[in-house]
């Protein structure tokens, strides 16, 4: 069963740009989405968080009418989605995981035939291709194959394709994977800029620095399953909202441990062979009062270290395992 | 439509931009074409005669008598005549030795040697040697008759041609009688190479091409252009409209290049454009299908030119189906290759109008409806495996 953190907020006329509900895909025995529901308002960076096969993209699939849901429904703008549907579809852009861009044309040529898939035409066409090129930093290589760009030049156009004709909601499939640190920068970057101009995002990931970085709300995928979704703090609240502090020194830790399990910011404190853990709330405003109360009761600091809980810690709490390839 | 036209423009697009493709599409046909033509190629004549001999009025004479009834005249050494008639490259060889030249001239009876090769062809050639000589024979009797009534040899031949002029001369036509040769009667050098070669390569193009469609599905490109405001049939016409213009582009390139190179007589060109039309049709269903049941482009590539290259042997497109035995005639008919040489050889050879080519078209078109059926039901299953 999902946990939802908080109630997703919706547009002033109550509408959200896309409305998942109760998705369900089977492949012969293999359920591959169970049960998937999920809002994102307008504006808002919705992310989908989890590991390789957790049914990310059989979702997004299904939200952009390439596959038909065995159970629920998906709409877009108050419009029923499906693969016979094609309205609905003008309000989406899709960057798929894969590069599907034609290799033996140009960034021009390319754009120039997704643009006329998308319904543009001449001036309007002709407009927006020099737009994105200019917005991909593909202007000085409009011309040349796309075989011979580099990897992130490949994934810059990928990006620009979906940009096209300016949809309501930008759908992002792993738009990262095999990217190099730079070229994954700006593609951090360029959804941030997007999402700043209003553009509702639907980004699926697996690197939980990226969802923590752009997504307002996240949900945690796996195994086909919603686990939780929420903001940030809001799911990390959800696994008990607290923090670890770390002590190490010499001293009679158990006599420490006793003393600082009266601070009422220290819900838990285990002694072992020279060092204290800790587990308390709010680790940053609490740690000088603990480190002044072990030192009171004759504890010699030699390290301290906090951690704090993220996503990581989430996903393993919610799933067992960890958010790894 | 708009969506299906933009498909099948970026795949003409790609087509083109392969470089490819450049060698196969645009020089190879026409060198097979100039090539089956070169050796194989009838004169468009009424047979090829080789003089062999010394110049001398007598051969002079003959030569000019059998261009006049469009035989074809070459001159060779003897030994030379005796191998190209051996080999069939002539039809009849000649020799018009000095014995025989002088005599001529002295207005004596001359002997002429004619040595006839087996080509199917040689009767004719024969028949038109006769001819030729007979008329010589008779315009000497002739002459000889005047000169002994007291004209000058001047005179003589001066009188004759204006004799001549004043009436209306028995024209003698030589008919073959030999079936291939009278099927073949009055096309040109390369008239059967490029229409057999059109059919070849417009198939084996298609077909070849259809690796583009795997291509498109493996990258991804299928599923993002259905992503976008975009009916799964409206794909689907686009990739058939796709491989169809592919089809008729490599076709009509062939037609255009041989006629201005080649000098090829495509008879009726807007009928002979319609056949070219259906006929691409099958291609492209049938490059639809190929482009669906396989996922791997090299094993597409390689079973279209497999499967291009059968189909052509079987149907006319590298040997002429006149010379198929019956029943391997018949079973040529089970290719589209067939029908389409049937419709060309109607059109080019006998002046054919619709009305005669209509039962190919028909056939052609029931094959196109199946190919394209059968590839838009395959390539939908295959659409769905790769989303």
């Amino acid at each position: 069963m999902t946990q939802t953190a908080t109630e997703p907020t919706r547009t002033a006329d109550g509408q959200h740009v896309l409305v998942v509900e109760g998705l369900v895909r089977r492949f012969g025995d293999l359920t591959a989405v169970d049960g998937v529901s999920f809002t994102i308002a307008p504006g808002e960076t919705y992310g989908l968080l989890g590991p390789n096969g957790a049914g990310k993209t059989t979702t997004i699939s299904m939200i952009c009418g390439l596959l038909e849901p065995d159970d629920g429904s998906v709409t877009v703008l108050g419009q029923q989605m499906g693969p016979r549907k094609v309205a609905p579809k003008r309000h989406l852009g899709l960057v798929p995981q894969d590069l599907a861009i034609y290799p033996d044309l140009s960034a021009r040529e390319n754009l120039n035939f997704f643009g006329k898939l998308q319904g543009l035409t001449g001036t309007e066409l002709k407009t927006r291709v020099g737009e994105v090129l200019e917005l991909t930093g593909l202007s000085d290589r409009a011309k040349g194959p796309t075989k011979e760009f580099s990897g992130g030049m490949k994934r810059r156009l990928n990006i620009g394709i979906g940009l096209l004709h300016k949809p309501t909601l930008l759908i992002l499939d792993e738009p990262t994977v095999g990217v190099d640190p730079q070229s994954r920068n700006a593609i951090l970057e360029s959804v941030e800029n997007l999402s700043g101009e209003g553009m509702a995002v639907l980004y699926t990931t697996h690197y939980m620095e990226e969802a923590e970085r752009l997504c307002d709300r996240i949900g945690i995928i796996d195994s086909g399953t919603l686990q939780a979704e929420g903001t940030r703090d809001e799911l990390i609240r959800l696994i008990g909202g607290v923090d670890n502090i770390a002590l190490t020194g010499s001293g009679d830790t158990v006599a420490v441990a006793e003393a600082l399990r009266a601070l009422p910011s220290v819900a838990q404190a285990d002694a072992e062979r020279g060092s204290l853990r800790l587990t308390v709330h709010d680790a940053p405003t609490a740690v000088a009062q603990i480190v002044t109360a072990a030192t009171s009761s004759g504890m010699q600091l030699s390290d301290v270290q906090i951690s704090r809980p993220n996503l990581e810690s989430v996903f393993l709490h919610l799933t067992g395992k960890a958010l790894r390839d | 439509m708009r969506a299906a036209l933009a498909i099948a423009g970026v795949e003409l697009r790609r087509f083109v931009k392969d470089k490819g493709n450049v060698f196969f599409t645009f020089i190879f046909p026409l060198l097979l074409v100039f090539v089956l033509g070169s050796q194989f190629g009838g004169s468009g004549n009424a047979g090829r005669v080789t003089i062999t001999g010394p110049s001398s009025d007598l051969r002079t004479a003959v030569a000019e008598q059998l261009e006049s009834q469009e035989v074809s005249v070459s001159h060779a050494t003897h030994n030379d005549m005796l191998e190209q008639v051996a080999r069939g490259r002539t039809d009849v060889g000649l020799v018009v030795d000095e014995e025989a030249a002088t005599a001529y001239s002295q207005g004596g009876s001359a002997e002429l040697e004619m040595i006839a090769s087996s080509s199917s062809t040689s009767m004719a050639a024969q028949q038109e040697v006769q001819v030729a000589v007979s008329n010589l024979d008779l315009r000497q009797l002739q002459v000889t008759a005047l000169e002994h009534a007291g004209a000058s040899p001047a005179e003589a031949s001066q009188a004759l041609d204006e004799a001549a002029g004043q009436v209306t001369e028995p024209t003698l036509e030589v008919v073959n009688v030999d079936s291939l040769a009278q099927e073949f009667q009055g096309l040109g050098q390369f008239d059967l190479g490029a229409s057999s070669q059109l059919l070849l390569f417009t198939f084996l193009t298609s077909l070849a091409g259809s690796s583009t469609l795997i291509n498109a599905r493996r990258q991804g490109v299928m599923a993002r252009s259905l992503a976008a405001p975009v009916s799964t049939l409206q794909a689907i016409a686009g990739q058939s409209l796709g491989r169809w213009v592919i089809a008729f582009f490599q076709g009509g390139y062939i037609m255009l290049a041989t006629w201005l190179l080649f000098g090829v007589d495509w008879g009726n060109i807007g009928l002979s454009l319609l056949v070219l039309a259906v006929f691409a049709l099958v291609a492209a269903g049938a490059a639809m299908v190929l482009g669906s049941i396989l996922d791997n482009e090299g094993a597409a590539v390689g079973a279209g030119v497999g499967v291009g290259l059968v189909l052509a042997a079987i149907g006319g497109g590298m040997m002429p189906l006149e010379i198929f035995p019956d029943t391997m005639r018949r079973v040529a008919h089970i290719t589209p290759h067939a029908w389409g040489y049937d419709a060309f050889a109607e059109i080019q050879r006998h002046g054919g109008t619709l009305a005669d080519i209509l039962p190919q078209l028909a056939v052609l078109v029931a094959m196109a409806a199946v190919a394209l059926l059968l590839g838009t039901w395959l390539l939908r299953r295959s659409m769905a495996r790769s989303l």
